[in-house]
């Protein structure tokens, strides 16, 4: 019986070390976030935005291709619609904030605060500035759609988020599509 | 003993059952149209085992028009199965200073065994002029 004296009290130890306190602070950036197959998290916002970004300064920022109606001012967005085809309630702007102020720190791309989809963002400079000086020169749109799979005891969730950054003369100068997939076998992963 | 011996013995089976080995072939073409910018590189390695299922085998650097710096870093799972791990992606102006985003994130990513791939990133603004990229096993939340 001795001889196992040592193995428990190192599993003791081991279990003592990796114990966590009920609450804590963690970093929205950490890997040891919560992840869920049933849901959206977080993490996945961040992850689907920060690849549309990227897609947007490879494929038009980078390039030159990004043309402003203002010479020498960065080009103009304005949010058109962003669509959740999900069983879930969220905020868009989960994803498009992001995506919004990663685009300003480009120093390419201003969005604007008066025109956008479904009403002025900030009705106070509606008021004050009176009608929009300038059209924005292009509009961003988008869908997130949900697929469930279930096989034996896997489930699997996808994400599947889609962009496109359109002219005012209506035609689709960047268009992506990410999917984030996540398998579980149980509704949550890792607890 | 014996009874111990065995459930540990059925354990590694089940265990080995699970972890089955998934290595992947490639085919490249011989002499490569690209001319990739290879950088030498520093790295800090504290985990071995993950420097075996994320082994860094090259590090090359690209700058657009517009001076916005792309990074690509191939990586090889030098294991024989699949092997999962995050990796996070930082920034740094001319004077070293972090730039930080509301889009930063670790990054899941999983490699199959033998697996070659490319991790590329794109800086978010003209001042990135230097990055750092780090990864870490999966932490289990």
């Amino acid at each position: 019986m001795k001889p196992l004296l040592v193995p428990v009290t190192v599993a003791v130890l081991l279990l003592a070390g990796c114990s966590s306190p009920k609450a804590t602070y963690v970093e929205a950036d950490s890997s040891r976030l919560v992840t869920t197959v049933e849901g959206i998290n977080l993490q996945d916002f961040a992850q689907a935005a920060d690849a549309m970004t990227a897609s947007l300064i490879d494929n038009l920022i980078n390039p030159g291709l990004l043309k402003s109606g203002v010479p020498n001012e960065p080009a103009l967005l304005a949010i058109s619609r962003i669509l959740n085809n999900t069983g879930q309630q969220f905020d868009t702007d989960l994803l498009i904030k992001k995506i919004r102020v990663a685009l300003l720190r480009t120093g390419k791309v201003q969005t604007s605060t008066t025109i956008a989809f479904g009403g002025v963002e900030d009705p106070l400079v509606a008021d004050l500035g009176g009608p929009p000086k300038r059209n924005p020169d292009y509009t961003l749109s988008g869908k997130i759609i949900e697929d469930r799979t279930k096989a034996g005891n896997v489930r699997q969730s996808s994400y599947i988020f889609q962009l496109s950054l359109s002219s005012l003369n209506g035609i689709a100068v960047w268009e992506d599509e990410r999917t984030i997939v996540k398998q579980g076998s149980r509704a949550t992963v890792g607890f | 003993m014996k009874s111990s011996l065995f459930s540990l013995l059925l354990l590694a089976v089940v265990a080995g059952a699970g972890c089955r080995s998934t290595q992947m072939n490639t085919v490249d073409p011989a002499q490569p149209a690209n001319q990739r910018e290879m950088i030498s590189d520093k790295r800090v390695l504290k985990d071995q085992s993950l420097n075996k299922a994320v082994n860094i085998v090259g590090l090359n650097v690209g700058t657009g028009p517009e001076g916005f710096l792309k990074v690509q870093v191939e990586v090889e799972n030098r294991t024989r199965s699949l092997k999962s791990f995050t990796y996070t992606v930082e920034w740094f102006d001319e004077n070293g200073i972090l730039i930080e985003l509301p889009t930063a994130h670790s990054r899941p990513r999983s490699l199959e065994g033998g697996e070659i791939a490319a991790i590329t990133a794109t800086a978010p603004t003209p001042r990135a002029k230097d990055f750092r990229i780090k990864f870490l096993e999966p932490v289990g939340r």
